[in-house]
């Protein structure tokens, strides 16, 4: 307990510095060296209970109304640790050199202080056990996070996109506190542990609970259809903040939720169809709108919309499991996930430093007006590549490692022959084809800004970044790669934390094999990848022995007679993604605003600008719009008409009584 | 016999794309009324590829060039899996995710490649190669899964060889066939979703993506593909195998008869059937996924105690 509390103490004090120096590189040295001690003592105190297993409390006195924080360090808590917060100080790195323009004439020391309490923010979400406490931790992470987004907020739409994020993350915290409200009122106690006995006991009130539970956390991790601030905010931030965002702070939602399954004992065979539907719809639907963004950092925001999805299918495969009382399941089920959510954390930090240093150097994230940027920053180019291929989970990187799993679960023998197994293969395909999509989604995306030739001539880009910059992007890419090619080690990383859940199904000494159904399907794979990085290394040798002699003549690209080609007649990121965006156009909703060319002599040149709006978020606004006017009109109504006063106090006595006597039945 | 088997999976690998799309050619000739080229046109073909130089496109990154070996490298390694000869020298569970994923990533770097050359052509093929394969992806995994549930086995061969063997089970076996046999339309880019054999480029798909391919990266391109569809045919004539992994060296060769029989069903098709507008694709494709659904539901049926 003592070096994660003085790394609390350290990141406290980093942040203290970072606010009271007077020069923005004094700022961001106390910043990165305060996380890196911080980090070192975190890791020293975290990794011991990752590797090894085992479980660390102690309770701290405090006033009123707290009086006990309950600290606890178990496998999952320390999983979480483990890579949250190096990945917070790769971040700030990544900040040191997306600032640095700014340096001359900004305060810089608002972002690192801020960088630093969020980090403090897992120390406390991912350690304490007393709602409070954890709820103050929840709370720093999302106001933090809000003015993390905000930094550029003389811009109006990044005004807007900041407070969307603000409203939609406490309508989350206020789902949780009724959640803890619920279950302060059975058990009288604030600590997650006396809350164990009551979310053991089947009951209505536990059903609410639980959902209630997963709606607070579907909101933190932006699962669909609670996703609506996630594009918005993203798109608005700087990089390093979208970055942490979508990788690391709002895991905390899917560490709830794990949290919360270990709290829960045997879970009911109807909670994990919730996850797995929920999880499933957010997968689809996330990665449909990854077709036809045309702003890269929003779609790399949906993309996490996606991959939180698939990290649910698996925590809600593994509490099929846990219902079912098949140790396979679970072991399967929680380590796909669990691995999911840090191989995501690994290649989106990536995807979106790398998209961080197209804005820094292009100055725009359209991708209609990018193209051909490999030339100019190969390194980013690179990285970019390697991440996509990751986030499509093709191998041999780490994303298709968790995904195996998940197939693993979803079309493996443990499920009840019949329906169950049915719908569950169902779910493998949708998962396939989030595979799919995905693939064309990030071709599209590295296509269009990366290859061809440059669209716009107005678009200058400024070469490649500097090193601050692609440190940390080298260092998620050794992830990536490490991950991939040498599966076990992300397993020895997950063993602990999904063994807890393992430990959790009764009889645990008959899951001791399926603890290790991991491995065993993991050993090919990292054969396999093997295989192919050696297979395709010699077939470069005996290319490179074929075209031995002078180097290949250039020429221009085969344009199919047609002898003067230009840029903009390239393929465009809409027209890539045109074909599939058509045939799901219920979800992808395209706003075609333009101005054609009239007449057979057009004067004036035409223009179209498409745009892929957020049906979920269009219809939100469309309700709430519809809501206030009838509102608004019935209100007015109310003082002049005598019959509208009597049927307003008659509905809200109604409710009022509806309320009291389905609460008095709920609580029976 | 193990390491006999595996030089003879490998032999088989390595050369029985080239007869195999001779006898798809040789059928379609037929049709036509001609003759029609040699059995070995194909290696012929690309060993005289591989003796050329090429010319890359001054828009071209490394990317270009890297593409065509990931393809073949992708492909080559999945048909490690494939039961060519009744068994595979490499299975595994879940094998059959690993081969979808390597398919998918020597797709995607085709598509890529295409997308470098900056070409709108290439750009359309590499469109139209990702839409499909992302709404083919499905109905593989519906036909796949629903075998895996059914044979309880969770490897290519085991879930091919165990096969479906009471007349129960020939729904299942039905819809998975017909799921598999448009994959192979999709993946061996054949009527009636792509035509190998024009290079016209509006209406193509695959041959379109390669325009600026030349020389050895050409001849990959192509024995890739050529491999893909031995993959497939494989797969299928694996399906409905009455032999069922027999083992020796006569089930091997009525295997290898059966694959060449997929092949000459492919020319006939290709032959009869007149190319689907692209905007037809789409429902093509759903045809795979309501068979691998039909055969999903039959699966559900009687497991579920419907007997």
């Amino acid at each position: 307990m003592t070096p994660i509390l003085t790394g609390a103490v350290t990141l406290l004090a980093g942040a203290v510095l970072a606010l009271a120096l007077r020069r923005n590189e004094h700022r961001a040295a106390a910043a990165i060296a305060s996380q890196a001690v911080a980090t070192a003592l975190v890791l020293a105190g975290a990794l011991p209970v990752l590797l090894h297993g085992g479980d660390e409390r102690a309770a701290l006195a405090w006033s009123y109304p707290v009086d006990v924080i309950a600290w606890h360090l178990d496998p999952l808590g320390a999983f979480f640790l483990a890579w949250s917060l190096p990945m917070t100080l790769a971040g700030t790195i990544y900040a040191l050199g997306y600032l640095r323009p700014y340096f001359a004439t900004r305060n810089a020391g608002v972002q690192f202080a801020l960088l630093n309490v969020t980090a403090l923010s897992f120390v406390m979400i991912y350690t304490l056990e007393s709602a409070f406490a954890f709820l103050l931790g929840w709370e720093i992470a999302a106001v933090a996070a809000w003015l993390l987004v905000v930094w550029d907020y003389r811009n109006p739409r990044i005004r807007f996109a900041g407070f969307n994020y603000l409203v939609s993350t406490h309508v989350g915290l206020f789902v949780l506190l009724a959640a803890f409200m619920v279950m302060h009122s059975q058990t009288g106690s604030m600590d997650f542990q006396a809350f164990a006995p009551f979310l053991r006991a089947p009951g209505t009130l536990r059903d609410v609970t639980f959902v209630l539970l997963v709606t607070a956390f579907g909101l933190k991790s932006a699962f669909f259809p609670f996703h609506t601030w996630l594009p918005r905010a993203h798109s608005a931030a700087p990089a390093h903040v979208s970055a942490l965002m979508s990788g690391v702070i709002h895991k905390a939602g899917l560490f709830g939720l794990l949290r919360v399954t270990l709290l829960l004992g045997t879970p009911e065979a109807w909670m994990g169809w919730y996850l797995v539907v929920f999880s499933a719809c957010s997968a689809v639907v996330g990665v449909l709108y990854t077709t036809a963004q045309r702003d890269l950092k929003r779609l790399l925001g949906y993309s996490s919309t996606e991959n939180v999805g698939l990290a649910g299918l698996g925590v809600g495969v593994g509490y099929l499991g846990l219902a079912w009382r098949q140790p396979a399941l679970v072991a399967l089920g929680f380590t796909g996930g669990i691995l999911h959510v840090l191989n995501h954390a690994l290649f989106k930090c990536l995807l979106f430093y790398a998209a961080g240093a197209v804005s820094r150097q292009a100055h725009t994230v359209d991708l209609e007006r990018l193209g051909g940027l490999a030339r100019r920053m190969p390194w980013s180019a690179a990285l970019f590549l390697l991440a996509g291929l990751a986030s499509a989970g093709l191998p041999p990187l780490n994303g298709f490692v968790s995904e195996l799993l998940l197939y693993a679960g979803l079309l493996g023998p443990a499920a009840p022959p019949g329906v169950e197994r049915s719908l569950l293969v169902l779910a493998a395909a949708l998962l396939a084809f989030v595979g799919g999509v995905a693939a064309l989604a990030i071709a599209r995306a590295f296509g269009v800004v990366f290859l061809g030739a440059p669209r716009d001539p107005r678009v200058h880009c400024e070469g490649e970044v500097p090193a601050s910059m692609r440190l940390p992007m080298l260092a998620h890419a050794a992830g990536v790669l490490a991950l991939g090619l040498v599966p076990s080690l992300g397993l020895a990383l997950v063993e602990h934390p999904a063994g807890l859940f393992l430990a959790a199904l009764p009889g645990a000494a008959e899951g001791l094999p399926a603890a290790l159904e991991p491995a065993r399907l993991l050993g090919p794979v990292a054969a396999a990848g093997a295989g192919l990085v050696l297979l395709v290394a010699a077939l470069a040798a005996l290319r490179a022995w074929l075209l031995r002699g002078p180097p290949a003549p250039a020429g221009v690209t085969w344009g199919c007679g047609y002898g003067a080609p230009t840029p903009r007649m390239q393929y465009t990121g809409a027209s890539f993604s045109a074909q599939l965006a058509g045939l799901f156009d219920a979800v992808l909703r395209l706003v075609r605003r333009d101005r054609l060319p009239e007449g057979p002599f057009p004067e004036k040149g035409g223009r179209v600008n498409t745009h892929c709006v957020d049906a979920v978020e269009q219809r939100m606004f469309e309700v709430f719009g519809e809501g206030d006017r009838l509102v608004t009109g019935a209100a007015h109504q109310i003082p002049v008409e005598p019959r509208f006063s009597l049927a307003a106090g008659l509905l809200a006595l109604l409710v009022v009584v509806g309320l009291v006597v389905a609460g008095a039945g709920v609580l029976r | 016999m193990s390491a006999l088997l595996a030089a003879a999976h490998l032999a088989a690998l390595l050369l029985l794309p080239f007869p195999l799309v001779g006898i798809v050619n040789r059928t379609r000739a037929r049709f036509a009324g001609r003759k029609g080229p040699r059995l070995w046109q194909t290696f012929d073909d690309l060993r005289r590829l591989l003796g050329k130089r090429p010319v890359y496109s001054r828009a071209t990154t490394v990317l270009f060039r890297a593409a065509p070996l990931v393809l073949l490298a992708s492909t080559l390694l999945s048909g490690l899996f494939v039961p060519l000869l009744g068994a595979a020298p490499a299975s595994f569970d879940y094998d059959f995710v690993l081969l979808a994923y390597l398919w998918g990533l020597g797709r995607l770097a085709l598509v890529l490649a295409a997308l470098d050359t900056g070409s709108s052509f290439e750009g359309m093929g590499a469109s139209r190669e990702a839409a499909y394969a992302a709404l083919l992806e499905p109905a593989l995994f519906l036909a796949l899964g629903t075998l895996a549930a059914a044979s309880g086995h969770a490897s290519l061969a085991g879930l091919l060889e165990a096969g479906l063997r009471s007349p129960a089970e020939a729904v299942t076996g039905l819809g998975a066939l017909v799921a598999l046999a448009v994959l192979l339309q999709v993946e061996a880019g054949r009527v009636p979703i792509d035509d190998p054999s024009t290079h016209l480029e509006l209406t193509m798909i695959h041959e379109v993506m390669i325009l600026d391919h030349a020389g050895p990266d050409l001849a990959a391109v192509q024995y890739a593909a050529a491999l893909k569809l031995t993959l497939c045919a494989s797969l299928v004539a694996g399906l409905v195998d009455p032999l069922h992994g027999a083992g020796g060296a006569a089930a091997a060769a009525a295997r290898l008869a059966l694959t060449a029989a997929v092949a000459v069903a492919v020319g006939c098709a290709e032959s009869l059937v007149a190319r689907l507008r692209l905007k037809a694709v789409p429902q093509y494709l759903l045809v795979a996924g309501v068979a691998g659904a039909v055969a999903l539901l039959a699966t559900a049926w009687r497991q579920g105690g419907g007997q």
